[in-house]
Protein backbone atom coordinates (compact mmCIF):
# COMPACT_ATOMS: atom_id res chain seq x y z
CA UNK A 1 0.00 0.00 0.00
CA UNK A 2 1.24 3.32 -0.82
CA UNK A 3 -1.56 6.18 -0.86
CA UNK A 4 1.06 8.72 -1.22
CA UNK A 5 2.47 7.72 -4.50
CA UNK A 6 -1.39 6.86 -5.38
CA UNK A 7 -2.30 10.85 -4.32
CA UNK A 8 0.81 11.09 -6.41
CA UNK A 9 -0.15 9.75 -9.33
CA UNK A 10 -3.41 11.48 -9.66
CA UNK A 11 -1.96 14.66 -9.44
CA UNK A 12 0.27 14.32 -12.42
CA UNK A 13 -2.85 13.49 -14.24
CA UNK A 14 -5.20 15.75 -12.65
CA UNK A 15 -3.25 19.01 -12.45
CA UNK A 16 -2.76 19.88 -15.95
CA UNK A 17 -5.02 19.60 -19.49
CA UNK A 18 -2.56 17.78 -21.71
CA UNK A 19 -1.45 15.40 -18.78
CA UNK A 20 -4.76 14.49 -18.87
CA UNK A 21 -5.09 13.91 -22.44
CA UNK A 22 -2.12 11.98 -22.70
CA UNK A 23 -3.24 9.66 -20.07
CA UNK A 24 -7.19 9.37 -21.59
CA UNK A 25 -5.51 8.66 -24.65
CA UNK A 26 -3.65 5.31 -23.60
CA UNK A 27 -3.37 4.92 -19.82
CA UNK A 28 -1.05 1.86 -19.37
CA UNK A 29 1.33 3.70 -21.99
CA UNK A 30 0.99 7.03 -19.46
CA UNK A 31 1.86 4.73 -16.35
CA UNK A 32 4.98 2.83 -17.64
CA UNK A 33 6.54 6.75 -18.78
CA UNK A 34 5.59 8.42 -15.42
CA UNK A 35 6.96 5.38 -13.59
CA UNK A 36 9.99 5.97 -15.79
CA UNK A 37 10.57 9.78 -14.63
CA UNK A 38 11.62 10.87 -11.39
CA UNK A 39 14.13 12.93 -10.08
CA UNK A 40 17.61 13.50 -9.64
CA UNK A 41 20.32 14.86 -6.80
CA UNK A 42 20.25 18.19 -8.60
CA UNK A 43 16.65 18.94 -7.25
CA UNK A 44 13.64 18.10 -4.95
CA UNK A 45 13.07 14.36 -4.24
CA UNK A 46 10.67 13.11 -7.02
CA UNK A 47 10.40 9.35 -6.62
CA UNK A 48 8.12 7.30 -8.19
CA UNK A 49 6.76 3.53 -7.44
CA UNK A 50 3.85 2.11 -7.95
CA UNK A 51 2.29 -2.03 -6.70
CA UNK A 52 0.74 -4.08 -9.22
CA UNK A 53 -2.53 -3.40 -8.16
CA UNK A 54 -2.16 0.51 -8.32
CA UNK A 55 -0.28 -0.04 -11.77
CA UNK A 56 -3.32 -2.19 -12.62
CA UNK A 57 -6.46 -0.25 -11.52
CA UNK A 58 -4.20 3.24 -13.05
CA UNK A 59 -4.25 1.21 -16.43
CA UNK A 60 -7.67 0.64 -16.13
CA UNK A 61 -9.26 3.89 -14.62
CA UNK A 62 -10.49 1.62 -11.93
CA UNK A 63 -12.00 4.40 -9.48
CA UNK A 64 -13.19 1.88 -7.36
CA UNK A 65 -10.18 -0.15 -6.79
CA UNK A 66 -8.59 3.30 -6.79
CA UNK A 67 -11.01 4.41 -3.61
CA UNK A 68 -10.38 0.57 -2.25
CA UNK A 69 -6.77 2.02 -2.28
CA UNK A 70 -6.91 4.33 -0.09
CA UNK A 71 -6.68 7.38 -2.94
CA UNK A 72 -8.01 10.88 -1.19
CA UNK A 73 -11.52 10.84 -1.72
CA UNK A 74 -11.24 14.66 -3.00
CA UNK A 75 -8.27 14.40 -5.60
CA UNK A 76 -10.13 10.72 -6.70
CA UNK A 77 -13.65 12.18 -7.71
CA UNK A 78 -11.96 14.87 -9.41
CA UNK A 79 -9.79 12.33 -11.52
CA UNK A 80 -12.30 10.55 -11.92
CA UNK A 81 -13.67 13.48 -13.62
CA UNK A 82 -11.18 14.74 -15.54
CA UNK A 83 -10.34 11.24 -17.28
CA UNK A 84 -13.98 10.11 -18.17
CA UNK A 85 -15.71 13.73 -18.94
CA UNK A 86 -14.53 13.02 -22.81
CA UNK A 87 -17.26 10.24 -22.98
CA UNK A 88 -20.22 12.10 -21.96
CA UNK A 89 -23.18 11.93 -24.54
CA UNK A 90 -26.52 12.79 -24.37
CA UNK A 91 -27.41 10.28 -22.47
CA UNK A 92 -24.46 10.01 -20.20
CA UNK A 93 -23.22 13.09 -18.88
CA UNK A 94 -21.82 14.89 -15.20
CA UNK A 95 -24.94 13.17 -13.13
CA UNK A 96 -24.64 9.76 -14.27
CA UNK A 97 -20.79 9.54 -13.57
CA UNK A 98 -21.70 10.76 -10.26
CA UNK A 99 -23.96 7.98 -9.68
CA UNK A 100 -21.88 5.56 -11.17
CA UNK A 101 -19.12 6.79 -9.33
CA UNK A 102 -21.37 6.81 -5.48
CA UNK A 103 -22.16 3.17 -6.77
CA UNK A 104 -18.60 2.18 -6.87
CA UNK A 105 -17.63 3.36 -3.25
CA UNK A 106 -20.64 3.47 -1.89
CA UNK A 107 -20.58 -0.17 -0.48
CA UNK A 108 -17.01 0.03 0.61
CA UNK A 109 -17.91 2.64 3.07
CA UNK A 110 -15.30 4.90 4.44
CA UNK A 111 -11.80 3.48 3.36
CA UNK A 112 -8.65 4.68 5.51
CA UNK A 113 -7.12 6.91 2.81
CA UNK A 114 -4.29 8.98 4.96
CA UNK A 115 -1.13 7.84 3.35
CA UNK B 1 -4.18 51.22 15.34
CA UNK B 2 -5.54 49.17 12.76
CA UNK B 3 -9.21 47.91 13.09
CA UNK B 4 -10.99 44.60 12.72
CA UNK B 5 -14.25 45.75 11.24
CA UNK B 6 -15.78 42.84 9.90
CA UNK B 7 -15.84 38.97 9.56
CA UNK B 8 -17.07 36.87 7.13
CA UNK B 9 -18.11 33.05 6.26
CA UNK B 10 -19.19 31.98 2.59
CA UNK B 11 -19.03 29.06 0.53
CA UNK B 12 -16.34 28.33 -1.72
CA UNK B 13 -18.39 25.78 -3.68
CA UNK B 14 -16.81 26.39 -7.14
CA UNK B 15 -19.49 24.66 -9.00
CA UNK B 16 -21.79 27.54 -8.64
CA UNK B 17 -19.33 29.08 -10.98
CA UNK B 18 -21.47 27.79 -13.98
CA UNK B 19 -24.82 27.01 -11.85
CA UNK B 20 -25.65 30.74 -10.40
CA UNK B 21 -25.89 32.79 -13.74
CA UNK B 22 -28.48 34.41 -14.79
CA UNK B 23 -31.44 33.67 -14.45
CA UNK B 24 -30.03 32.10 -11.04
CA UNK B 25 -31.89 29.08 -10.51
CA UNK B 26 -34.55 29.10 -8.17
CA UNK B 27 -32.58 26.93 -5.40
CA UNK B 28 -29.74 28.86 -5.79
CA UNK B 29 -31.05 32.11 -5.24
CA UNK B 30 -30.65 32.46 -1.36
CA UNK B 31 -26.86 31.81 -2.34
CA UNK B 32 -26.87 34.76 -4.64
CA UNK B 33 -29.01 37.19 -1.94
CA UNK B 34 -26.46 35.99 0.91
CA UNK B 35 -23.27 36.98 -1.22
CA UNK B 36 -24.57 39.91 -2.60
CA UNK B 37 -25.13 40.95 1.35
CA UNK B 38 -21.76 40.49 2.37
CA UNK B 39 -20.37 41.86 -1.14
CA UNK B 40 -22.34 44.99 0.12
CA UNK B 41 -21.30 44.93 3.37
CA UNK B 42 -17.05 45.06 2.74
CA UNK B 43 -18.01 48.25 0.63
CA UNK B 44 -20.39 49.89 3.35
CA UNK B 45 -17.64 48.40 6.39
CA UNK B 46 -14.55 50.41 3.48
CA UNK B 47 -12.25 47.58 3.88
CA UNK B 48 -8.65 48.67 3.25
CA UNK B 49 -6.93 44.82 3.64
CA UNK B 50 -8.83 41.28 3.55
CA UNK B 51 -7.01 38.42 5.24
CA UNK B 52 -8.66 35.65 2.99
CA UNK B 53 -8.59 31.70 5.29
CA UNK B 54 -8.82 29.37 3.49
CA UNK B 55 -7.82 25.27 2.72
CA UNK B 56 -6.23 24.68 -0.38
CA UNK B 57 -7.07 21.43 -2.27
CA UNK B 58 -3.92 19.39 -2.34
CA UNK B 59 -3.12 21.82 -5.02
CA UNK B 60 -0.46 24.25 -3.95
CA UNK B 61 0.20 22.18 -1.38
CA UNK B 62 0.57 18.18 -0.94
CA UNK B 63 1.76 15.62 1.47
CA UNK B 64 5.70 16.38 0.23
CA UNK B 65 5.36 19.26 2.09
CA UNK B 66 2.13 19.87 4.01
CA UNK B 67 2.00 23.13 6.58
CA UNK B 68 -0.94 23.46 9.23
CA UNK B 69 -1.22 26.79 8.31
CA UNK B 70 0.63 28.52 6.07
CA UNK B 71 0.65 32.77 5.49
CA UNK B 72 1.21 34.67 2.17
CA UNK B 73 4.00 37.15 2.16
CA UNK B 74 4.16 37.99 -1.96
CA UNK B 75 3.35 40.64 -3.14
CA UNK B 76 0.98 39.35 -5.53
CA UNK B 77 -0.62 36.12 -6.29
CA UNK B 78 -1.75 33.96 -9.28
CA UNK B 79 -5.51 32.69 -8.66
CA UNK B 80 -6.53 29.56 -10.01
CA UNK B 81 -5.23 26.56 -11.36
CA UNK B 82 -5.42 24.99 -15.41
CA UNK B 83 -8.04 21.63 -13.63
CA UNK B 84 -10.33 24.71 -12.19
CA UNK B 85 -10.89 26.33 -15.38
CA UNK B 86 -11.47 22.84 -16.94
CA UNK B 87 -13.48 21.51 -14.11
CA UNK B 88 -15.63 24.62 -12.81
CA UNK B 89 -15.52 27.11 -15.33
CA UNK B 90 -13.74 29.62 -13.48
CA UNK B 91 -11.67 32.40 -14.48
CA UNK B 92 -7.77 33.33 -14.16
CA UNK B 93 -7.36 36.13 -11.61
CA UNK B 94 -4.36 38.04 -10.24
CA UNK B 95 -4.23 39.13 -6.77
CA UNK B 96 -2.57 42.23 -4.92
CA UNK B 97 -0.69 40.97 -1.55
CA UNK B 98 -0.06 43.18 1.69
CA UNK B 99 3.27 42.06 2.95
CA UNK B 100 3.12 44.43 6.10
CA UNK B 101 -0.01 43.06 7.88
CA UNK B 102 1.19 39.60 6.31
CA UNK B 103 4.21 40.15 8.71
CA UNK B 104 2.67 41.57 11.33
CA UNK B 105 0.52 38.33 11.33
CA UNK B 106 3.51 35.25 10.59
CA UNK B 107 5.88 37.23 12.85
CA UNK B 108 9.02 38.88 11.18
CA UNK B 109 11.72 37.20 12.67
CA UNK B 110 10.68 34.77 14.70
CA UNK B 111 7.33 33.36 15.36
CA UNK B 112 4.11 34.29 17.48
CA UNK B 113 3.88 33.00 21.22
CA UNK B 114 0.47 31.28 20.45
CA UNK B 115 0.51 29.63 17.21
CA UNK B 116 3.39 28.29 14.69
CA UNK B 117 3.04 29.50 11.08
CA UNK B 118 4.85 28.94 7.63
CA UNK B 119 4.97 31.03 5.46
CA UNK B 120 5.00 31.17 1.09
CA UNK B 121 6.48 33.84 -0.94
CA UNK B 122 4.57 32.36 -4.24
CA UNK B 123 1.69 30.42 -4.22
CA UNK B 124 -1.03 29.85 -7.04
CA UNK B 125 -4.30 30.55 -4.88
CA UNK B 126 -7.43 27.61 -5.58
CA UNK B 127 -10.73 28.01 -5.49
CA UNK B 128 -10.86 28.10 -1.29
CA UNK B 129 -9.49 31.95 -1.84
CA UNK B 130 -10.66 32.98 -5.77
CA UNK B 131 -14.35 32.11 -6.12
CA UNK B 132 -15.38 33.80 -2.20
CA UNK B 133 -13.30 37.10 -3.37
CA UNK B 134 -15.04 36.80 -7.11
CA UNK B 135 -17.96 36.56 -5.24
CA UNK B 136 -17.71 39.52 -2.40
CA UNK B 137 -15.25 41.39 -4.28
CA UNK B 138 -15.55 41.36 -7.59
CA UNK B 139 -13.46 43.82 -8.74
CA UNK B 140 -10.46 41.82 -7.00
CA UNK B 141 -9.10 45.68 -5.85
CA UNK B 142 -8.36 45.07 -2.34
CA UNK B 143 -5.30 43.84 -1.17
CA UNK B 144 -5.29 39.98 0.17
CA UNK B 145 -2.77 38.17 3.02
CA UNK B 146 -4.11 34.82 2.30
CA UNK B 147 -3.98 32.44 4.61
CA UNK B 148 -3.94 28.18 3.97
CA UNK B 149 -5.33 25.62 6.85
CA UNK B 150 -4.75 22.46 6.33
CA UNK B 151 -8.01 21.08 6.80
CA UNK B 152 -7.79 18.80 3.45
CA UNK B 153 -4.73 16.61 4.65
CA UNK B 154 -4.53 14.52 7.78
CA UNK B 155 -3.41 15.29 10.13
CA UNK B 156 -5.13 18.55 10.26
CA UNK B 157 -4.68 20.55 13.38
CA UNK B 158 -6.98 20.48 15.98
CA UNK B 159 -10.34 22.73 16.47
CA UNK B 160 -7.98 24.74 19.65
CA UNK B 161 -5.01 25.62 17.03
CA UNK B 162 -8.21 27.49 14.54
CA UNK B 163 -9.12 29.31 17.76
CA UNK B 164 -5.69 30.17 19.04
CA UNK B 165 -5.32 31.34 14.77
CA UNK B 166 -8.27 33.51 15.35
CA UNK B 167 -7.40 35.58 18.60
CA UNK B 168 -4.43 36.23 16.99
CA UNK B 169 -5.29 37.80 14.01
CA UNK B 170 -7.41 40.11 15.97
CA UNK B 171 -4.54 40.64 18.06
CA UNK B 172 -2.13 41.10 15.18
CA UNK B 173 -4.99 43.64 13.59
CA UNK B 174 -5.66 45.61 16.80
CA UNK B 175 -2.04 46.28 17.46
CA UNK B 176 -0.80 47.13 13.56
CA UNK B 177 0.42 50.82 13.83
CA UNK B 178 -1.86 51.43 11.06
CA UNK B 179 -4.95 53.36 10.27
CA UNK B 180 -6.29 50.39 7.93
CA UNK B 181 -9.45 48.95 7.93
CA UNK B 182 -9.41 44.96 8.05
CA UNK B 183 -11.62 42.23 7.27
CA UNK B 184 -11.65 38.30 7.42
CA UNK B 185 -13.35 36.49 4.94
CA UNK B 186 -12.94 32.81 5.42
CA UNK B 187 -14.63 30.10 3.34
CA UNK B 188 -15.82 26.41 4.12
CA UNK B 189 -17.76 24.16 4.21
CA UNK B 190 -21.03 22.79 6.12
CA UNK B 191 -21.01 18.95 6.07
CA UNK B 192 -19.51 17.77 2.95
CA UNK B 193 -18.46 14.61 1.15
CA UNK B 194 -16.18 14.87 -1.84
CA UNK B 195 -15.26 11.28 -3.42
CA UNK B 196 -16.60 9.69 -0.42
CA UNK B 197 -19.95 7.22 0.01
CA UNK B 198 -22.03 10.43 -0.02
CA UNK B 199 -20.68 12.52 -2.77
CA UNK B 200 -23.07 14.83 -4.04
CA UNK B 201 -26.06 13.26 -2.59
CA UNK B 202 -27.28 16.71 -0.11
CA UNK B 203 -25.83 17.49 2.90
CA UNK B 204 -24.11 14.08 4.71
CA UNK B 205 -25.18 15.13 8.03
CA UNK B 206 -28.06 17.49 8.98
CA UNK B 207 -27.38 17.17 12.18
CA UNK B 208 -23.70 18.00 12.14
CA UNK B 209 -25.23 21.65 9.93
CA UNK B 210 -27.89 22.65 13.11
CA UNK B 211 -25.73 22.30 15.43
CA UNK B 212 -22.83 24.01 13.88
CA UNK B 213 -25.16 26.77 12.28
CA UNK B 214 -26.49 27.09 16.07
CA UNK B 215 -22.84 28.11 17.62
CA UNK B 216 -22.77 30.87 15.34
CA UNK B 217 -25.68 32.08 16.11
CA UNK B 218 -25.43 31.72 19.71
CA UNK B 219 -21.89 32.50 19.63
CA UNK B 220 -20.94 29.65 20.83
CA UNK B 221 -17.48 29.13 20.97
CA UNK B 222 -17.20 26.02 23.67
CA UNK B 223 -20.02 24.26 21.87
CA UNK B 224 -18.05 23.82 18.63
CA UNK B 225 -14.91 23.25 20.22
CA UNK B 226 -16.62 20.56 21.88
CA UNK B 227 -17.76 18.67 18.90
CA UNK B 228 -14.93 19.53 16.83
CA UNK B 229 -12.63 17.83 19.25
CA UNK B 230 -14.16 14.76 17.78
CA UNK B 231 -12.46 13.72 14.96
CA UNK B 232 -14.20 10.73 14.18
CA UNK B 233 -17.51 12.74 14.01
CA UNK B 234 -16.15 15.45 11.71
CA UNK B 235 -14.76 12.48 9.74
CA UNK B 236 -18.20 10.85 9.56
CA UNK B 237 -19.50 14.00 8.48
CA UNK B 238 -18.55 13.70 5.17
CA UNK B 239 -14.63 13.79 3.60
CA UNK B 240 -14.61 17.68 3.82
CA UNK B 241 -16.32 18.68 6.49
CA UNK B 242 -12.85 19.63 8.53
CA UNK B 243 -13.36 22.68 6.20
CA UNK B 244 -15.99 23.94 8.97
CA UNK B 245 -13.10 24.39 10.94
CA UNK B 246 -12.19 27.94 9.07
CA UNK B 247 -15.14 29.12 10.67
CA UNK B 248 -14.62 28.65 13.95
CA UNK B 249 -11.61 30.80 13.27
CA UNK B 250 -13.86 33.73 12.05
CA UNK B 251 -15.80 33.32 15.20
CA UNK B 252 -12.85 32.99 17.25
CA UNK B 253 -11.51 36.76 16.09
CA UNK B 254 -14.74 38.28 16.69
CA UNK B 255 -14.41 37.34 20.20
CA UNK B 256 -17.08 34.72 20.09
CA UNK B 257 -19.28 36.43 19.80
CA UNK B 258 -22.82 35.60 17.62
CA UNK B 259 -22.87 36.17 14.07
CA UNK B 260 -25.15 39.45 13.00
CA UNK B 261 -26.22 37.48 10.15
CA UNK B 262 -26.54 33.42 9.62
CA UNK B 263 -27.85 31.69 6.94
CA UNK B 264 -27.02 28.18 5.92
CA UNK B 265 -29.51 27.49 3.05
CA UNK B 266 -29.99 24.21 0.96
CA UNK B 267 -29.49 23.82 -2.56
CA UNK B 268 -29.06 21.00 -4.77
CA UNK B 269 -25.51 20.71 -3.93
CA UNK B 270 -25.46 21.06 -0.02
CA UNK B 271 -26.02 23.57 2.61
CA UNK B 272 -23.83 26.52 2.23
CA UNK B 273 -22.58 28.63 5.19
CA UNK B 274 -23.28 31.73 5.25
CA UNK B 275 -21.91 34.15 8.35
CA UNK B 276 -21.13 37.82 8.46
CA UNK B 277 -19.79 39.36 12.26
CA UNK B 278 -20.76 43.77 10.81
CA UNK B 279 -19.45 46.89 13.43
CA UNK B 280 -21.93 49.24 10.93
Amino acid sequence: MSRYMVDKFIRAVELGDATVAEYVADPPAFVERWLAGGGTPAGPTDDRVLTEAERAAFAARDFGALYSLGAHPYLLWHFTEAVYEHEYTEGFGWRELVERYRAAVAPQGLVDYIP
Amino acid sequence: MAELVLAAVTPHNPLLWRAMTDPVPDDLQPIAANFARIREAVVSHEIDVLVVIGTDHLRQFFYDNSPAFAIGKADAYHGTWENEVRTFGMEYAELTGHRELADRIAGRSVQPDAIDFSVSLEWRLDHAFVIPLQYVRPELDIPVVPIHANASMPPVPSVRRFVALGEHLRRAIEEWDSDARVGILTSGHMANDVGGPRTFAGSPDPEFDALAAGWMRDGDLDGAIRVCSEVDRLTAAGSMTSQFLNAVAALAAMGGRAADVVDVPESRFSTSPFFLWSTR
